[in-house]
């Protein structure tokens, strides 16, 4: 009796597992997408897809984003690690096995990557000051999208005039010759090193404001120290401005210096001075807040 | 060349009177074969013998002043041990005197104690101060607000000047010359008649100057000349009264137009002690001082004033002082005075003035027949700012006859300066800056407001007008000395913790997009090292001495800033931001880490002639952040480098009455190279040798 009910046992089970044959192949491989991280990102950007189920052999899955297949960098059955691909562009993150397919939702985003310069020798010219009468002079306008000085009246970001640094947001402050402001840029001032400051997410951005700029006018109170022994404008060291555009994208802005061609040590009654260089990373994204890659 | 004729006749005169009298007084100038008992002043405020003192304080005696050559006090200090002369900050200008590493702004320079006052952004020039009739200089190191009050952080000078001890006129006529036309000529009696004795003294010094940045319109320092009178009587009124009263007077000019300029200097000192019975001690006293400037900058084609700048700076002080001896070696002083100073300057809106009360009290005494304790304190009371109490402690311990241990603690206190309280400038050449002093920032504040200058303020409106505290520190001195038979070393560890310290900061901002300063209690700075001095008798008339400084100078709060990682420099190749670690901060400007001194002094009495030979190194120093984060790094391209002055000087008695001195300061011509300059331009660090010849008629 014992061994009829184990026979019976026995067949049940083979039963089951034969007759489930057809569909547990596919069952055995219905594999699953629960996150994707991040859900957006430039070419490049790794991006972790977390499931369950995934095939142990890699060669057995096709990934694609917005129809360009992408490679995978490492696999566990519940981890896939992969990069945007050169040509990306947003649409659906696709993965596919043995022809059977699972759309991550919400789609990809494909970014554009960070735009990262140096600009040189930017003229901020000014007339009057230091005794020579009232400050004046058109502000030189400079916008991050194109990366260079602009003539634009409203698609400008920054504008420079000696050391006063304008954005292209708020209200005019009250001083002469200034650009009218019809963007929604801002100004936030952070400490650290340049490549050090990944985001801006949690700035607070001021904007100009009658009598007073985002960033504030005046040595050892936004971007310079002025030296008086020396006569020199000196950048802070550490201090980083993160801005955002007057169309609502990030960038920061390391300055290197003050005087021409950037010498290491400026003659501050010699060398040229209004003459900005600096370092810049912009995100072209809008409302994107990475700042770095 | 007129005055040099007046002079020639003035010593005819006077060496025809010494010639009628045809009495001579010899003074003898050897080096003692045993150590001299010498005795200071400035420690304690009572005589006491300068090896027995708990704390740390220098001398520098009459004979070192003389063979030496120097006619000045700063080329003194300078060769001593934990003293330094820092050049301005600013390129070439004026110098100031530093002791463990606290600059001149907090060290109180007396005259027979009683203080200098005319300071130039902190700083006391003190090339003003002759040296022709000093008895000694006391140096007392580290703070003594206990005893003199506000100033007294750092340390206290003291020139103490010489007592006329003989029945018969004695003094001397020298004339010394020396490079760039430095001309020196001065007249020194003295008389004791019975219970009168008398002192006179003049000197004219003038220059052509000198010039450090060759390149560069002007000259560094413009030729000018001085004198210096300074008349002194001595009455022993009774056996129980005393009368000493001086008047000294300074005057100085230069001319090199477009620029003028006039100083003066005015003291009044007079001193009476009653001395009831053999233990108590009264003096009363009563000083007046008087420092005036007068800068004009005249238009070159018409003559015109462009810029006046005047400062009057006046100061009376009566005070009370009482001493009573319980025994030997133990003394009770107690002492009140009341400070009435005014200041009258171009850059204030009206005239300013302090006044302020203070009480003193300190014991000095020995508990035990080897154990010296000093304690005081001092109460200050002033108009201006928060009343101050500054005690302090010095404690001796005799091992044996030899060898002693001492250690000392003591507060120090600086005052809000006139400056920092009403300044009322407005910088229409530099940019249209404002900067307003702490009394006057809210009204001045409300002027900008009501004139529509002001752009926005930056501090709370509730804080402008808050009272300044004055500047404090606490000073540690530990040591050991030794003194046997011709040697004598000594070792001193130094701390010093200064809080407070006023500095600008930005009040406001105008429309023009300068900004408008005032001034606020804010730094924390340390100074600590150890000095050490050694001196040796190496033969009868052979002694050799050597100093050495190690010195840390930092700012506390930028020590913390740098621990927190918010520190950042730029790097000179790439111009980018690096982070700055405890490492790369060098510590405060114009600091040396390492000061020595050598110094020589022989004499061979058959040939009446002397010889020394004196070498100052002072250690690579910073001179101003360059970089812009606010403090010395090493990636600031703004170092001094090491250098070394060698000075010496052979002085001979000719016949009887004459003597003759040539010499040499920076024998091998160091010139230096500051770095500041600009790129195509030059810039030196002192202006090279100076070869000196003098000739001295005494008697």
């Amino acid at each position: 009796m014992k061994s009829a009910v184990k026979l019976f046992s026995l067949f049940s089970i083979l039963f089951v597992l034969v007759s489930c044959s057809e569909d547990s192949m596919d069952d055995i491989a219905a594999f699953n997408i629960t996150s994707v991280s991040p859900v957006s990102g430039s070419v490049g950007t790794e991006i972790t897809i977390s499931g369950s189920n995934f095939p142990a052999d890699p060669s057995a899955i096709e990934i694609t984003i917005g129809g360009v297949p992408a490679t995978i960098s490492s696999l566990t059955s519940s981890e896939l690690v992969t990069r945007v691909p050169d040509g990306a562009t947003s649409g659906e993150l696709r993965l596919t096995v043995n022809g059977q397919s699972r759309t991550a939702l919400p789609s990809f985003t494909v970014l554009d990557d960070l735009e990262a310069g140096t600009v040189e020798n930017l003229f901020a010219p000014q007339t009057g000051g230091q005794g020579q009468g009232e400050i004046g002079g058109d502000f030189t306008r400079f916008s991050f999208e194109s990366g260079g000085v602009t003539e634009s009246e409203t698609e400008w970001d920054i504008a420079f005039r000696g050391t006063t640094i304008a954005v292209n947001g708020g209200v005019v402050t009250g001083t002469n010759d200034e650009p009218e402001r019809n963007g929604n840029a801002g100004a936030a001032i952070v400490n650290g090193i340049f490549d050090e400051i990944l985001t801006a997410e949690g700035l607070e951005f001021a904007q100009d404001a009658q009598g007073a700029f985002a960033i504030p006018t005046g040595s050892d109170n936004g971007w310079y120290n002025y030296n008086f022994m020396t006569n020199v404008v000196s950048p802070i060291p550490g201090v980083v401005l993160v801005f955002r555009t007057h169309d609502g994208r990030y960038a920061k802005v390391e300055i290197l210096s003050y005087y021409e061609n950037a010498p290491a040590n400026p003659d501050g009654f010699a060398d040229a001075s209004r003459y900005y260089t600096f370092n810049y990373v912009y995100n072209p994204n809008e409302g994107e807040t990475q700042l770095a890659r | 060349m007129i005055l040099n004729k007046n002079y020639f006749l003035i010593i005819f005169l006077l060496a025809g009177q010494v010639f009628l009298r045809s009495q001579e007084r010899m003074r003898t100038d050897s080096i003692p074969t045993e150590n001299l008992e010498e005795v200071v002043v400035t420690a304690t405020r009572t005589l006491r013998q300068l090896s027995s003192l708990p704390l740390p304080v220098s001398l520098i005696s009459r004979r070192q002043l003389q063979q030496t050559g120097v006619i000045r006090l700063d080329e003194i200090l300078d060769e001593q041990t934990g003293i330094l002369m820092t050049p301005d900050a600013t390129i070439g200008g004026g110098e100031g005197v530093q002791i463990q590493g606290i600059s001149s702004d907090y060290i109180m320079v007396l005259i027979d104690g009683v203080p200098v006052v005319g300071r130039s952004s902190g700083n006391l020039d003190l090339s003003r101060l002759a040296i022709g009739n000093i008895q000694q200089v006391e140096i007392v190191k580290g703070p003594s607000s206990s005893l003199f009050g506000s100033e007294a952080l750092g340390g206290v000078i003291n020139i103490i000047t010489e007592k006329p001890d003989s029945e018969d006129i004695s003094g001397q006529v020298s004339h010394r010359s020396a490079t760039f036309n430095n001309q020196n000529t001065s007249v020194n009696l003295n008389q004791r008649r019975g219970k009168l004795g008398y002192s006179l003294f003049a000197d004219r010094l003038s220059t052509d100057g000198y010039d450090l940045a060759p390149l560069q319109d002007g000259q560094t320092i413009n030729p000018f000349y001085n004198y210096t009178i300074n008349g002194r009587v001595f009455l022993e009124a009774s056996e129980k009264w005393d009368i000493f009263a001086s008047a000294r007077y300074f005057f100085q000019e230069f001319d090199v137009s477009p620029d003028s300029s006039e100083e003066t200097d005015t003291n009044l000192h007079l001193r009476v002690t009653q001395n009831p019975g053999t233990k108590s001690n009264l003096q009363y006293e009563v000083y007046f001082t008087r420092y005036t400037t007068n800068e004009q900058i005249e238009d070159p084609v018409n003559s015109d004033t462009l810029i006046e700048n005047d400062f009057d700076q006046r100061l009376l002080r009566p005070e009370i002082r009482y001493n009573y001896t319980f025994g030997p070696g133990n003394t009770l002083s107690l002492g009140a005075g009341y400070n009435f100073e005014t200041l009258d300057r171009s850059l204030f809106r009206e005239q300013v003035s302090f006044e302020s009360q203070y009480l003193f009290a300190q014991y000095d005494f020995k508990p035990a027949e080897k154990l010296n304790i000093i304690a005081g304190a001092r109460f200050d009371h002033h108009s201006e700012y928060n009343a101050q109490l500054s005690p302090k402690l010095s404690v001796r311990y005799d091992i044996n006859p030899a060898l002693a241990v001492k250690g000392s603690i003591g507060s120090g206190f600086k005052a809000p300066d006139f400056r920092q309280l009403y300044l009322d400038f407005s910088n229409v050449a530099g940019g249209g800056y404002s900067v307003f002093g702490k009394e006057v920032e809210s009204e001045g504040i409300e002027r900008l407001r009501e004139n529509d200058e002001l752009a926005s303020l930056q501090v709370d409106a509730s804080e402008l007008g808050d009272p300044l505290d004055a500047e404090s520190s606490v000073g540690y001195n530990l040591g050991i000395t030794y003194k046997k038979g011709g040697l004598s070393a000594e070792i001193n560890l130094f701390r010093n913790d200064f809080r407070n310290l006023i500095d600008t900061r930005i009040l406001a901002t105008k429309n023009n997009g300068q900004n408008v300063f005032g001034y606020i209690n804010r730094e924390r700075v340390f100074t600590q090292g150890l000095e050490t001095d050694l001196k040796v008798r190496l033969l009868d008339n052979l002694e050799l001495s050597a100093g050495y400084q190690l010195l840390f100078a930092y700012d506390k709060d930028r020590l913390e800033d740098i621990e927190n990682g918010e520190v950042f420099a730029r790097d000179p190749q790439t111009l980018e931001t690096v982070r700055l670690d405890r490492s790369g901060y060098f510590g405060l400007e114009n600091r040396s880490r390492h000061a020595f001194n050598v110094k020589l002094f022989g004499e061979i009495p058959k040939w009446k002639a002397n010889a020394n030979l004196r070498a100052v190194y002072r250690g690579r120093f910073g001179i101003t952040d360059r970089n812009g984060n606010g403090l010395l790094d090493v990636l600031d391209d703004s170092f001094v480098q090491g250098y070394t002055l060698v000075n010496l000087s052979f002085g001979k008695r000719l016949f009887e009455h004459y003597s003759v001195q040539i010499g040499a300061n920076n024998v091998f011509n160091f010139q230096g190279n500051n770095p500041l300059a600009a790129q195509d331009g030059e810039v030196l660090i002192n202006p090279g040798t100076e070869i000196f010849a003098k000739i001295n008629f005494q008697f």
